[in-house]
């Protein structure tokens, strides 16, 4: 009898027990909550000390990224690309080398290239890529690249791309202007030479 | 109370009384089913948020996009609904399809009648039977019926498992539950859901309100014993040994998917406010104020009644994330071996206290 009763005293006891622990999880979630909101809180960056200023170098990912005023639209990184994540579409130019400035097009490239050909498309469908750097050593003008690492410079896109929407991750690197603006800009033109 | 009120109000209530009636009992039930169905997403909102608090996290916030994104994922109980409803209705091919059809229904009804006797406040009650408190008690173990059915008709070992254990742990749970509620029933003289309400007005022990959970040591026991015994008839953590993820998949309810799947998680949380309910009327004054003499209105009573037993649901789902599963022996323990002799020495306890106190 002592036994049974001494059982249910315990049962009561230890029961009041565990729910008072979490009443106390329950009721003190705003300061144990560990749960971190991601897209619009993030961890902080953890602090690293190896020699250099901690805001000038890329923390973790790579991305290709493109300069698309030096392309002159050969095309070699499309055919390099073994996943073939980059789609590239290009029009012919009147005049080799010279600027057209309503569709943002620049004639000459950092390297000194007439450029023959206007990007009209460039886009990197980063879903697919694989970040051989394949790409990047065919190219001849150097514009295309991988950013990041700790060894290259500081790049304003760095550290993570995470997005909403698949679609968001296929990055767009030609000048945004229609296709009629680039017919209308490259075919006045031609008119005019023959 | 309404359905008789339904009844005399109608001009052809001469002429037609069939159909007079059928038209008052369809006019109570669908409030009811709409009242189940806003209550059942507020209580799975409330039990995803409050599992979240215990374990610290934060539970849905809204982080999506549609639906979900509302603020503290205030609308995922309705996403969850949706997909609930939109999923496609699985029969296996080798389940008993009649049975199988049939079982979520049954155990839905099982919960759905019995709200027709649950006191909302004075004058707020579908029928005021004079035998309300013993018709909720039988009613309500008619769920069993249903969850014995899923589990056959699945032809699935987990969902037999699931069914025979149900019926073991609710054909024995009904028992103290039953024992409790004849202790009320003694101090009280009567059945009624109101008249039980109305034996609690007034204070008892000079501050307190007179509910029966305060009247005396014994039926401060009662409550306890009938509360947890619900717990157990609802099959929720820690008595869900007939779903018991862990051991059997989702015991009964493994085959089940969809909307079938959704009348078994709809009459769960039925089922917790039927328990919630019965337990708040038979000890905790249903509708009557906490503060006697004061916020006595109808008005009033159907907002302490839903507080009452909002706030036992709330019981339920702390017990659930505190409390680990007991095994099949140490459940039909804690019934037989503890709850049983502890009721019948409380219906002792309870005569002697009426001979000598009144």
């Amino acid at each position: 009898m002592g036994n049974y009763l001494g059982n249910i005293w315990e049962t009561i006891t230890t029961m009041l027990t565990g729910m008072r622990v979490t009443l106390q999880h329950l009721l003190s979630i705003r300061r144990n909550n560990v749960t971190l909101q991601y897209p619009e809180e993030r961890w902080p960056r953890p602090e690293r000390n190896i020699g250099f200023d901690h805001s000038n170098y890329n923390v973790i990912r790579s991305r290709l990224h493109v300069d698309i005023d030096d392309c002159i639209g050969c095309l070699k990184c499309e055919r390099a690309c073994p996943v073939d994540c980059i789609k590239i579409e290009t029009v012919k130019v009147p005049n080799r080398g010279e600027d057209i400035r309503s569709i943002g097009h620049t004639g000459i490239t950092a390297n000194g290239t007439k450029k023959a050909m206007v990007v009209s498309r460039f886009d990197i469908d980063m879903t697919e890529c694989c970040y051989c750097n394949l790409c990047t050593y065919p190219c001849p003008e150097e514009c295309i690249y991988m950013t990041g690492g700790p060894n290259s410079e500081k790049h304003e896109i760095d550290y993570e791309f995470s997005e909403y929407d698949r679609n968001d991750l296929i990055f767009r690197f030609a000048k945004k202007v229609s296709d009629e603006e680039i017919e209308s800009a490259t075919s006045v033109s031609s008119g005019e030479e023959s | 109370m309404i359905v008789d009120n339904l009844i005399d109000w109608f001009p052809t209530s001469a002429a037609w009384p069939g159909l007079t009636f059928i038209v008052a009992v369809i006019l109570c039930a669908v409030p009811v089913f709409i009242f189940i169905a806003v209550y059942a997403l507020v209580a799975i909102y409330g039990e995803l948020k409050i599992s979240s608090f215990i374990q610290d996290k934060v539970g849905p916030m809204g982080q999506g996009v549609g639906l979900h994104a509302w603020r503290w994922g205030l609308l995922q109980p309705v996403a969850d609904a949706l997909k609930l409803i939109l999923k496609e209705d699985i029969i296996p091919s080798s389940a008993d399809k009649k049975l199988f059809i049939l079982a979520p229904f049954i155990v839905f009804i099982g919960a759905f009648i019995a709200f027709s006797a649950l006191p909302f406040s004075q004058t707020l009650i579908i029928a005021d039977m004079n035998i309300g408190i013993f018709y909720i008690l039988a009613v309500s173990s008619l769920g069993v019926i249903g969850i014995i059915l899923a589990g056959w008709s699945s032809n699935n070992k987990w969902s037999l498992y699931g069914a025979m254990r149900s019926a073991a742990q609710i054909v024995s749970y009904e028992i103290p539950a039953a024992l409790s509620i004849v202790v009320v029933i003694m101090l009280t003289s009567t059945m009624s859901m109101q008249g039980i309400i109305q034996y609690q007005s007034g204070l008892v022990w000079g501050f307190l309100p007179n509910w029966l959970l305060f009247n005396n040591p014994f039926t401060f026991l009662a409550f306890f014993i009938f509360f947890i015994s619900g717990v157990a008839e609802c099959n929720r953590t820690p008595f869900d040994i007939p779903e018991a993820e862990s051991e059997l998949v989702a015991g009964a309810f493994t085959e089940y998917s969809g909307m079938r799947y959704a009348f078994f998680f709809l009459s769960e949380y039925a089922n917790m406010f039927v328990v919630s309910g019965v337990a708040a009327t038979a000890f905790m004054g249903g509708w009557q104020s906490p503060i006697p003499g004061m916020f006595n209105t109808p008005g009033w009573g159907l907002f302490w009644f839903i507080s009452k037993s909002m706030f036992l649901i709330f019981m339920m789902i702390w017990f659930r994330w505190t409390f680990p599963r007991l095994r099949v022996d140490q459940l039909m323990d804690v019934c037989w071996k503890g709850f049983i002799p502890i009721s019948l020495f409380n219906i002792f306890g309870v005569g002697i206290w009426y001979l000598l106190i009144g």
